[in-house]
C-alpha cells in the first residue's frame, strides 16, 4: 500500500489548496449579533470582549465591523478582533483593515497586514506597496508576503521590482511574496508570468531555501521543458539542490518527463540512483512501470533492490518473472524484497501466474513459490505443495511442510503423519500438524492415531500434543490412554496435557474424572499435583454444574488442597458460586496469608449479593473478616460499604 | 488503558516481523548501504537535529531519536528555562559533552544553518506555525499531533512543505506499527470485501470556546516567555493553568483552554488510520453529523466513518475497526488484532504493543536521507486533520454539515465556512 499513490493527484489540487474560497456574507444582523456588538461597545472586561469577538467570528455581519475595528489599536484585544474581521465576509471588513493600516504601527500593523493578506484584498495593493518602504522591517516584510497572497499583475509588478530594490533585510520576504504570487499564476495556468517571478528569485541574493523554492517553481512553470533544469539539480553537488530536484521529480507531470528521468539515471552517481528511482516510482504515468521494471533487472544491487520494492506499488502480473528471478538471487536483501513484493502484489492474475509456475518449478524457485502460496493463502496450490513435503531438497521440503501448516486441512494430516514416521527431524512437522489441527479440530483425530499408537515415544509425544489441539472425544480418549504409556516421560506429558484440557464442550467433561482420580491416587506427586490443578480448573470452568454441587466437589478435596497454588485455584473455583457455604469456605481460605487477598476479594464480590440460604449474619461475618484482614484499601473500603448496607 | 511506551530496537522489530512471516507494508525499500547505515555514522554524516518545545511527550519522542545512530541532537528551544535545562542535560549526558545549545526563541534555533531537522513537540497551538517556520528555514520536520488548529492551517501546512520540498512527518506513529498496518492492508486489499463502515475512537467529543483565565503574576521572561508561549494564539494574560494545561488551544478556535480537542485528540490518530484504510489520504468525507453521542461521517464513495467513544473490544487505547461486506477487523494499542475470521489473521506477524514511536522516527530519518515521502507526510496529515476539523465544526454547531473536499468549503453554509480558519496573533502568519 503506497504512501505516495495519491501524490500526483494532490499536485492537481494545489490551486484549490492554496487559498480557501471566501464565505458568503449574511446581510441582516440578528438580535444575538446586536447584543454581542453591545458588549464590545460597553465597559465590559477585556475577557468578555475577547470571547465576544470569537462569537462574532461566527455570527457577526458588517454591522459588527466598526465595533471590531475600534479594537485594532488595543494591544490586548487586537488579535481577538482580527479573528472576527478575518472571518466576516464582505467589503466592510476589508475597508476596516485597510483603514487600520494608516492608524496602527509596529506589531499591531503587522497583524493588520497579515489579515489583509489572508483576505486577499486586491484593493490593498497600493497601500501594501507603500508599506514595502516602511522603516520597520517586520512591517515591510509582512506587506511583501501579503502582496504575494493577493497575487495578480499589480502585485506581481510591485514584487518584481522589489526583489531587485528591497533592502537585504526585507528581500527574503519579498522573495516569499514573489513565490506565493507565482504559485497563483501557475494554478491559473499563467506559466509565463509564474516563470518570470520564479526566475527573478532564482537569481536574487536571498536565503538558500527561497532559491530552492523558486527553483522548484521554475521547473514546474517550464513543464516538460524544465527537465534539463531538473536534471541539473539531480546532478548538483549541493545537497539542497539534489533534495529539491528529487521532490520536483515527483511533481513535474508527463510521460515524457518520466522517460527523460529514467534516461538520466545513468548520469547520476550510484548512491543517488536508488533515490531517483523512488521518485520515478512515485509518479503516475504509463512510462513508470517499464522504467522501474528495467531497473529491477539491471544496475547495482541497491538499484535492483529499490526497484523490486517499488514494484509493489507500480507493478502487475508482467513483473512476476523478474521478481521471481530476483527472489532467488544470493543477495539476501534483494531476494527478500522481491519475495515481499510478490507476496503482496495485488491481482488474481498474479495468483494464477504463480500457480502455473509452481507446477513446473524446481529448486530455489519452487521453494519461493511454495512460500508465496502459503502467504497468499492459495488453496489451489495445496496438491503441488503436498507433493513437495518429501522433496529431496531440504529447503523445499521445509517450505512445503510449513505451507501445509498454513493451508492444509484434516485431509493433509495423514500426509504429515506419514512423513513424521519416516524422518527424525520432526520440529517443522509438529508445528504444521498443530496449525492444521487448530483449524480443522476433531476431524483430524483419526488420522493422528498412528502417532499415538506408534512404538516411537517421540512420535507418541507429537501425537499427544496434536490431539490436544484437535480436541474432541477421540482425542481425549487417546490422551487418557497415554496416561498408562510404557514410557514415564510420555505418561508425564499426557497428564500435563490433560491438566490443561479445554472445557469447551460437554464431552470435555470426560477429562474431569481422570483428573480427579489422578489427584487422589496418582502414581507420583507430579501426577497428583497436575491432576488436582487440572480438576480445579475444570470445576471453575464448568458452567453446567449447579452451584451447590460445585461447592461440594471443592469441599471434598479440602484435605488435598494444601499448597498456595492449589488454594488459589480453589478460591477461583468457588469465587462467584452463589451457594450456602461458599462464604464460609472463602473465609477459611482468607486465614492463609498466601491467598488472603484473593479470598477477601472473592468474599466482597459474593457478600454483596442476596443468596438464598445465606443469612445477613453470615454475610456480615464474612465481610467483617475482610475488614480485619485485607491490606487492600479498595477491598477493605468495599467491604465496609457493604457492611453498612446490610 | 496502557500508556507506557517502550523503545523497540529496530532490528528486533524486523526480526520478529520476519519470524512470523509478516511481510509488512513498507513501500520504500532502500538497501541499508544506500542509507549509510550499518553502524554508527560519522559525526559529519549524522542528521543534526534540534528540538522545539520538548516536554513529557517530546522527551519520549526525542528518546527515540537519540537511540538512532545517525542522529546528533544539537539544540533545544523551549519557552520554559527548566525544560531547556532538562533536555540539554539529557542530550549532553548521551553524548558526554556540553554541546547542546539552548534557545528561548525558535527563530534563533531555525536560523542555524547546521541543523538539518527539528522535532516539534510544543503544545498544539504552535504546531503548524512552527512547522511552517521550520520548512521556510530549510528544515525537515517531525511534528507531534495534532498538527493543525483548523482547516486553513492544514492546507497551509501542506502547501508550505510542497513549496519547500522539505520532509514532514506527523507524529501519528500508528501509521508505522504492524498491527495497524496489517488491519489497513486487510481493508485496502479487499480481504474484508467492499468497505462499509470505519470506526475511530475520538477520545472525547466535547465542545467549548478557548479560554481567558484570570491574570496571575507573570514569571520573569528568562524563566517563562509567556509571549512566545502564546505565540499565534490570541492574547490573554498569564495564567499558570493555561501554561501547564495539556490542551491549551487544542482543537483550534472552538475547543480550547481545557477542552479535549473535540474529535481531534485521538482523531488525528484513529481517523488518520481510517483515511488510509479507505484509500482516502487525498480526500475527506463529504458529510458529518453528530448523532446519539457519536459523530457520523460519510465519504463520497459511500463508506461511513463513525467516531465513537464506546463499543470497543478491550484491546487498549486508540482503537479502530474496519467493517466490509465479507468481514471485519479491529485493533488498538495493545498490538492485538481481532477479526471476523481467523483466516484473515494468518499473516498478521509479531505483536508489538505500547504504540512505540521508534519505527515512525526511523521512517522520518530514512526519508530525510532519501527525500522520499514519509508515511504521515504533510498531505496525509493535512487531509486527516481536515476530517477532524470538519467533524469538530459539526459538533460545535450541533448539526449536520456538508463538505466539499476539493474546494475545502461547506457549500452554502456560512457558519461552517467561517470556522475553517482563525486569525493568528501578530506577528505570526502561515
Amino acid at each position: 500500500m503506497s504512501k505516495n499513490r495519491y501524490f500526483v493527484r494532490c499536485v492537481l489540487l494545489v490551486a484549490a489548496m492554496a487559498v480557501l474560497p471566501p464565505a458568503v456574507g449574511r446581510a441582516v444582523p440578528t438580535d444575538k449579533e446586536l447584543k454581542l456588538i453591545g458588549v464590545l461597545q460597553s465597559d465590559a472586561p477585556a475577557q468578555e470582549k475577547a470571547i465576544t469577538c470569537k462569537q462574532l467570528a461566527v455570527y457577526g455581519t458588517q454591522e459588527a465591523v466598526p465595533a471590531l475595528a475600534a479594537l485594532l489599536a488595543d494591544p490586548h484585544l487586537a488579535s481577538w478582533a482580527r479573528i472576527a474581521l478575518e472571518a466576516i465576509p464582505g467589503p466592510a471588513s476589508d475597508a476596516a483593515l485597510r483603514d487600520a493600516m494608516g492608524k496602527v504601527q509596529g506589531m499591531l500593523l503587522v497583524g493588520v497586514i497579515n489579515s489583509i493578506g489572508v483576505r486577499c484584498d486586491a484593493q490593498a495593493v497600493d497601500g501594501l506597496a507603500a508599506k514595502l518602504e516602511d522603516a520597520d522591517v517586520d512591517v515591510a516584510s509582512a506587506a511583501a508576503v501579503a502582496l504575494g497572497c493577493i497575487g495578480g499583475d499589480q502585485a506581481a509588478n510591485v514584487l518584481g521590482q522589489a526583489i531587485a530594490n528591497a533592502s537585504a533585510a526585507v528581500r527574503p520576504a519579498v522573495a516569499e511574496g514573489c513565490i506565493r504570487c507565482a504559485e497563483k499564476y501557475l494554478a491559473q495556468g499563467q506559466s509565463a508570468q509564474a516563470k518570470k517571478l520564479y526566475d527573478a528569485v532564482c537569481t536574487a541574493d536571498v536565503p538558500k531555501q527561497r532559491i530552492l523554492d523558486a527553483t522548484r517553481g521554475a521547473i514546474l512553470a517550464r513543464g516538460s521543458a524544465g527537465v534539463s533544469f531538473l536534471v541539473e539539480q539531480l546532478t548538483s553537488s549541493d545537497k539542497g539542490r539534489l533534495g529539491i530536484g528529487l521532490w520536483t521529480a515527483r511533481e513535474l507531470p508527463g510521460q515524457d518527463v518520466t522517460e527523460a528521468l529514467a534516461a538520466a539515471m545513468s548520469r547520476l552517481s550510484p548512491d543517488r540512483q536508488p533515490l531517483l528511482l523512488l521518485a520515478i516510482a512515485d509518479r503516475k504515468d504509463a512510462a513508470v512501470l517499464p522504467a522501474v521494471l528495467k531497473a529491477a533487472q539491471s544496475g547495482s544491487i541497491e538499484v535492483r533492490t529499490t526497484a523490486a520494492g517499488a514494484l509493489l506499488n507500480v507493478g502487475d502480473v508482467s513483473c512476476v518473472p523478474v521478481l521471481l528471478d530476483a527472489a532467488v538471487q544470493d543477495d539476501a536483501q534483494l531476494a527478500q524484497t522481491a519475495k515481499m513484493t510478490l507476496a503482496k502484489l495485488p491481482g488474481k492474475e498474479v495468483e494464477s501466474d504463480l500457480l502455473t509456475r509452481l507446477a513446473q518449478a524446481t529448486g530455489k524457485t519452487r521453494k519461493v513459490l511454495i512460500e508465496l502460496a502459503g502467504y497468499r493463502q492459495l488453496d489451489a496450490a495445496l496438491p503441488a505443495i503436498v507433493q513437495s513435503i518429501e522433496d529431496s531438497d531440504a529447503a523445499v521440503r521445509a517450505a512445503a511442510i510449513q505451507a501445509v501448516g498454513a493451508l492444509g486441512g484434516a485431509a493433509q494430516v495423514a500426509d504429515l503423519v506419514k512423513l513424521a514416521q519416516k524422518i527424525q527431524n520432526r520440529g517443522d512437522i509438529e508445528k504444521a500438524l498443530q496449525a492444521v489441527c487448530s483449524r480443522s479440530g476433531s476431524a483430524c483425530a483419526p488420522s493422528l492415531l498412528p502417532l499415538v499408537q506408534s512404538d516411537d515415544a517421540g512420535l507418541r509425544m507429537i501425537g499427544i500434543h496434536a490431539m490436544a489441539v484437535a480436541g474432541g472425544p477421540a482425542a481425549l480418549a487417546a490422551v487418557k490412554s497415554a496416561i498408562a504409556d510404557k514410557e514415564e516421560s510420555v505418561q508425564d506429558e499426557a497428564i500435563r496435557t490433560l491438566s490443561t484440557w479445554p472445557n469447551n464442550w460437554p464431552q470435555d467433561a470426560a477429562a474431569a474424572d481422570v483428573l480427579l482420580g489422578l489427584a487422589k491416587s496418582g502414581k507420583k506427586t507430579l501426577h497428583q499435583v497436575l491432576g488436582l490443578r487440572g480438576y480445579l480448573q475444570y470445576l471453575r470452568g464448568d458452567k453446567s454444574l449447579a452451584p451447590g454441587d460445585k461447592l461440594a466437589k471443592v469441599n471434598d478435596l479440602q484435605n488435598l488442597i494444601q499448597r498456595p497454588e492449589e488454594k488459589r485455584l480453589a478460591v477461583a473455583a468457588v469465587s462467584g458460586v452463589e451457594a450456602p457455604g461458599a462464604l464460609e469456605m472463602l473465609t477459611k481460605f482468607a486465614a492463609d496469608p498466601a491467598v488472603m487477598e484473593e479470598a477477601c476479594s472473592a468474599i466482597v464480590n459474593l457478600a454483596g449479593k442476596n443468596i438464598p440460604g445465606v443469612s445477613a449474619e453470615q454475610r456480615r461475618s464474612a465481610l467483617q473478616a475482610v475488614v480485619e484482614k485485607s491490606k487492600n484499601a479498595g477491598t477493605k473500603r468495599k467491604a465496609e460499604q457493604l457492611l453498612g448496607g446490610i | 488503558m496502557r500508556t507506557k511506551e517502550t523503545h523497540l530496537n529496530r532490528r528486533r522489530f524486523l526480526k520478529t516481523a520476519a519470524q512470523a512471516g509478516a511481510i509488512l507494508a513498507m513501500p520504500h525499500v532502500i538497501p541499508a548501504t544506500a542509507l549509510g547505515q550499518g553502524g554508527r555514522a560519522a559525526p559529519s554524516e549524522r542528521i543534526r537535529l534540534g528540538g522545539i518545545g520538548i516536554g513529557n511527550r517530546g522527551s519520549y519522542v526525542l528518546g527515540c531519536f537519540l537511540h538512532e545512530p545517525d542522529v546528533q541532537f544539537v539544540a533545544i528551544c523551549d519557552v520554559k528555562a527548566s525544560r531547556r535545562q532538562a533536555v540539554k542535560q539529557m542530550a549532553d549526558t548521551k553524548y558526554g559533552n556540553q554541546d547542546c545549545a539552548m534557545y528561548a526563541d525558535m527563530r534563533d534555533l531555525l536560523a542555524r544553518g547546521d541543523i538539518d531537522a527539528v522535532l516539534i513537540a510544543t503544545g498544539p497551538n504552535w504546531h503548524a506555525t512552527a512547522a511552517i517556520l521550520a520548512a521556510n528555514a530549510g528544515k525537515d520536520v517531525y511534528c507531534e499531533k495534532p498538527c493543525t488548529k483548523n482547516i486553513a492551517q492544514s492546507l497551509a501546512l501542506a502547501q508550505a512543505f510542497r513549496r519547500t520540498g522539505r520532509v514532514f512527518q506527523a507524529g501519528t506513529q500508528r501509521r508505522s506499527l504492524p498491527n495497524f498496518m496489517y488491519a489497513i492492508e486487510l481493508a485496502r486489499t479487499g480481504r474484508l470485501g467492499r468497505l462499509q463502515t470505519l470506526y475511530a475512537h475520538p477520545m472525547g467529543l466535547k465542545t467549548e470556546m478557548s479560554g481567558w483565565l484570570p491574570a496571575e503574576a507573570e514569571p520573569p521572561k528568562e524563566e517563562v516567555d509567556w509571549d512566545m508561549y502564546l505565540g499565534p494564539a490570541a492574547w490573554r494574560p498569564f495564567n499558570r493553568r493555561l501554561l501547564d494545561g495539556f490542551n491549551f488551544e487544542k482543537g483550534g478556535g472552538m475547543f480550547g483552554a481545557f477542552g479535549a480537542g473535540g474529535c481531534l485528540e485521538w482523531g488525528s490518530h484513529c481517523v488518520d488510520l481510517c483515511q488510509w484504510a479507505n484509500n482516502a489520504d487525498d480526500t475527506a468525507p463529504v458529510e458529518y453529523e453528530p448523532k446519539d453521542g457519536q459523530l457520523h461521517a460519510r465519504y463520497a464513495n459511500g463508506v461511513k466513518l463513525v467516531l465513537r467513544n464506546d463499543g470497543w473490544l478491550p484491546l487498549g487505547s486508540c482503537p479502530v475497526r474496519f467493517e466490509g461486506e465479507k468481514g471485519w477487523v479491529e485493533t488498538a494499542d495493545d498490538g492485538e488484532l481481532v477479526a471476523s475470521s481467523e483466516s484473515l489473521l494468518v499473516n498478521k506477524g509479531a505483536k508489538i504493543g505500547g504504540y512505540p514511536a521508534d519505527f515512525h522516527v526511523r521512517d522520518f530519518l530514512d526519508c530525510v536521507k532519501t527525500r522520499a515521502q514519509t508515511r504521515a507526510n504533510a498531505d496525509v496529515a493535512c487531509n486527516s486533520h481536515i476530517v477532524c476539523h470538519a467533524g469538530n465544526i459539526a459538533l460545535f454547531l450541533g448539526r449536520k454539515v456538508v463538505f466539499d473536499p476539493v474546494k475545502h468549503e461547506f457549500p452554502g453554509d456560512e457558519e461552517a465556512n467561517r470556522l475553517r480558519s482563525e486569525a493568528l496573533r501578530e506577528p505570526w502568519r502561515v
